[in-house]
């Protein structure tokens, strides 16, 4: 089956999204990025490029270059003469009074050229999938006219698909918020984008999204924001340097990406540095331009930019009569609501309310549109349900801790092992205690089973292994396992209700984790660091064992004296600060008690417990003793 | 996608003619079914796998041409502070071309040669105006200076080259 596609049909930029596995996901196109200029060239040698290739070329070529095809789709030309006049390229009047764009005497509708850039999208869309694509979803304004809508439709079959349905704009937004299957709501959206503004008032809910009143300002965006940068940075400039770097193409070239990356960077800190060496030069040799821009400086100089963003908000919510406090949610849409003095006039408008821009505010439109594709395709409702463990399960190891085996969110039915040993010598039994909860401590989880694994051979500590299963069934039902790889024996235990926990029971787990994490977090790190030092000692006196006579006797008073010190800590449950010392000398002396080159060679299958590390590197934790 | 359903229906049941119990239709259907979606769902595990792969390689490419093109301004200045000091010779002034010398050629074994060709026709995979020169004698779109080398190419490009062209007036 093909997929089905959301298109954002932007005036500057468009987006590609589909619906994959479950999730909408952004296409990049064949250049690898995940916008494309909405921009269509036509050379002098009649070749025709779309996207970045004809934006690269629209200086040696703006008769030929047309952008901003939007402004004019499904539009008479008496209606846009002033947008006509804003343009590089010419606008005619075609048959019947309507919008014709003319490149070396051939007329254009906005629809062909908007039908390039789909095609485009479509085409690198089907090559990254490895289908062709075939049908679409293509979002437009909300306040788009009938004619403005089939005019884009037309576009879309132009282009060689199937336009399966024209939605608005912020209706995409909300899809991808999912805001639809959420209970009834008034959603504010706010789109700000590279050159125009739109407001969005919206009630959703039970599927149904309904636009109650639009506002916006058609020539309002982020390259304004850009400019006053720029104007201020040359203004300064020239004020020192009595040079205006806005005559010289090439530095200004390079003011407008610095002052876009300022800008950016302002977003998240509170200031940024432009650095611009060899920005020109004059009789004196070369300049450089270097400053510091604060964010409060920068939101001085959009001030009135932010300001006029006011205006439409205001209308729209007297249009739709709602009031600050009827807004239940608030959607930013477009790449400038990154700006902080944006978030805050909407946060003012809108009684304090936490915008939601947890989805790239770039990508949003596509998503939510590729998210209605999957639905009009049936994808969405075919999605198999599958469930996640609500929280980790684990087996509870030296110390009290408890050792994760499923993590929480993990995709059931899933089967896991870990490989365990004894933790004393000739230990005859593990107990395996079977945890549920997102605590490191053993203690503070939830205890779901418990059994013991017997009849484990002598041996010493470490080399008894015990592979212990856990297997979570499609029902949820967990079975574990403890295997004694020794013996092939095996215990078992199953527990259907560990699942039985409501939502309420499980995200209070989770937060409780999630408040005691720094706690948990020192407490695992002091029980590891006491296994670490009871591990080391118990490899020295094993040593000092093997050594026998061997061993000069003034080390071995000392390593006595620090396996007693280390037994003492341990038993002591003495804090990282007192262990770790002891560990680091006890690994040393460790160290300084090789055998001698002819002696047994310890006997051990893999090197286990020679040289200086711990002997754990195939098994991952020990049990205590049951 | 492939649809690995297909064979199902075909492979498997030598019995189930022999035995004609009334719900025999109704289990060979059921059984067919639940044998698609679990082919279905091994296909789409291979699939993601595949996906998980490609995606992974992308992945690293992307992540190497960021790292690489967050250094490219600090190339490009040296490159101006190289060239504002003309045919000046002194030992540092030839110590730092060596050093550009040297940033280029890292570029370039990342992947990423230089671009600064002149004379040759604009090409939009390569290039990007930033400025047009009236000149009667040559064809149009002919590139007359680099104002900016571009680095990488085809698909692992990481900027095009910012080029003045020509342009004959009519």
């Amino acid at each position: 089956m093909a997929t089905a596609v959301g298109i954002d049909l932007g005036t500057t930029n468009s987006v590609i999204a589909a619906w994959q596995g479950g999730e909408p996901v952004v296409i990049p196109n064949a250049e690898g990025a995940r916008t494309t200029p909405s921009v269509v060239a036509f050379t002098e040698n009649g070749e025709r490029l779309v996207g970045q290739l004809a934006r690269r070329q629209s200086i040696m070529n703006p008769k030929g270059t047309i952008y901003s095809a939007k402004r004019f789709i499904g539009r008479r030309f008496d209606e846009i003469s002033e947008e006509a006049k804003a343009v590089s390229f010419d606008v005619v009047e075609g048959d019947g009074g309507a919008a014709r764009f003319e490149v070396r005497g051939k007329k254009y509708a906005p629809e062909e050229i908007s039908a390039q850039v789909l095609r485009k999208l479509a085409d690198d869309a089907g090559k990254f999938l490895g289908e062709r694509v075939r049908e679409a979803v293509i979002t437009v304004p909300a306040y788009f006219n009938d004619a403005q809508r089939n005019a884009t439709k037309d576009a879309g079959r132009i282009a060689g698909l199937e336009v399966l349905r024209i939605i608005n704009e912020p209706t995409a937004a909300a899809l991808a918020y999912g805001l639809d299957k959420k209970g009834h709501e008034t959603v504010l959206v706010f789109d700000l984008g590279g050159g125009t503004f739109d407001v969005s008032l919206l009630d959703v809910g039970d599927g149904v999204v309904e636009v109650r009143a639009t506002a916006g300002d058609s020539h309002l965006g982020g390259d304004d924001f850009d400019r006053r940068l720029v104007d201020y940075l040359a203004d300064d400039f020239q004020r020192d340097n009595g040079i205006d770097l806005r005559s010289d193409p090439q530095a200004l070239q390079r003011l407008f990406e610095a002052a876009e990356k300022a800008k950016v960077e302002l977003s998240s800190m509170a200031q940024t540095q432009v650095n611009l060496p060899f920005i020109t030069a004059d009789a004196g040799g070369p300049k450089h331009l270097t400053m510091t821009v604060m964010r409060s400086k920068f939101d001085d100089l959009t001030a009135d930019l932010v300001e006029r963003c006011m205006g439409p908000v205001k209308q729209a919510m007297s249009d739709a009569k709602v009031s600050a406090n009827d807004i239940d949610e608030v959607l930013l849409v477009g790449g400038s609501t990154r700006i902080p003095a944006v978030q805050a006039l909407v946060r003012r408008l809108t009684a304090g309310k936490d915008p939601n821009m947890s989805v790239n505010p770039d990508e949003v439109v596509a998503m939510g549109a590729a998210v209605q594709a999957g639905v009009l395709k049936g994808e969405v409702s075919d999605v198999l349900l599958l469930d996640v463990t609500p929280l980790s399960l684990g087996v509870e190891t030296r110390g009290g801790v408890m050792t994760k085996i499923i993590e929480r969110n993990t995709t059931i039915p899933v089967r896991r092992s870990e490989v365990f040993t004894t933790a004393e010598d000739n230990q005859p039994a593990v107990d395996v205690v079977v945890l549920q909860g997102e605590r490191e401590l053993a203690r503070d989880n939830r205890v779901l089973g418990r059994f013991s694994l017997q009849n484990i051979r002598p041996a010493p500590r470490g080399e008894p292994q015990v592979e212990v299963i856990f297997d979570i069934d499609a029902n949820g039902i967990l079975n574990v396992t403890a295997r004694d790889k020794d013996t092939a024996a095996e215990q078992s235990i199953t527990i259907s209700e560990q699942s039985n926990l409501d939502k309420s029971e499980v995200e209070q787990m989770v937060s409780e984790a999630e408040s005691h994490r720094r706690d948990d977090e020192v407490l695992r790190r002091a029980v590891e660091a006491r296994n670490e030092l009871d591990s080391v000692a118990y490899q020295v006196e094993r040593r000092l064992a093997q050594l026998g006579d061997s061993a000069a006797p003034h080390d071995r008073a000392r390593a006595e004296m620090l396996v007693a010190d280390a037994r003492q800590a341990v038993k002591e449950e003495a804090p990282p600060d007192r262990v770790q010392p002891l560990t680091s000398e006890l690994q040393q002396l460790l160290q300084g008690l090789q055998p001698t080159p002819t002696g047994d060679g310890n006997g051990q299958p893999s090197g286990n417990g020679d040289g200086s590390m711990s002997d754990d590197d195939v098994v991952d934790a020990e049990f205590d003793r049951g | 996608m492939a649809i690995p359903a297909e064979q199902s229906t075909s492979e498997q049941d030598p019995g189930a003619t022999a035995e004609p119990v009334a719900s025999q239709a109704d289990r060979d259907e059921e059984l067919a079914r639940l044998e698609d979606r679990w082919r279905r769902a091994v296909a789409d595990l291979d699939n993601l796998r595949k996906r998980y792969a490609r995606e992974l390689e992308h992945e690293r490419t992307r992540e190497q041409s960021k790292v690489a093109g967050a250094w490219l301004p600090i190339v490009d200045n040296l490159e101006r502070a190289i060239s504002h000091a003309g045919d000046e010779s002194s030992a540092v002034l030839d110590g730092v071309r060596n050093i550009l010398r040297e940033a280029v050629q890292v570029l370039e074994h990342l992947g990423y040669p230089r671009d600064a060709e002149t004379g040759v026709p604009f090409d939009p995979e390569r290039h990007e105006v930033v400025g047009v020169v009236d000149q009667p004698d040559r064809t149009t779109g002919t590139i007359l200076d680099v104002i900016r080398p571009g680095y990488g190419e085809g698909s692992r490009q990481l900027r095009p080259a910012a080029v003045v062209v020509s342009r004959r007036k009519e």
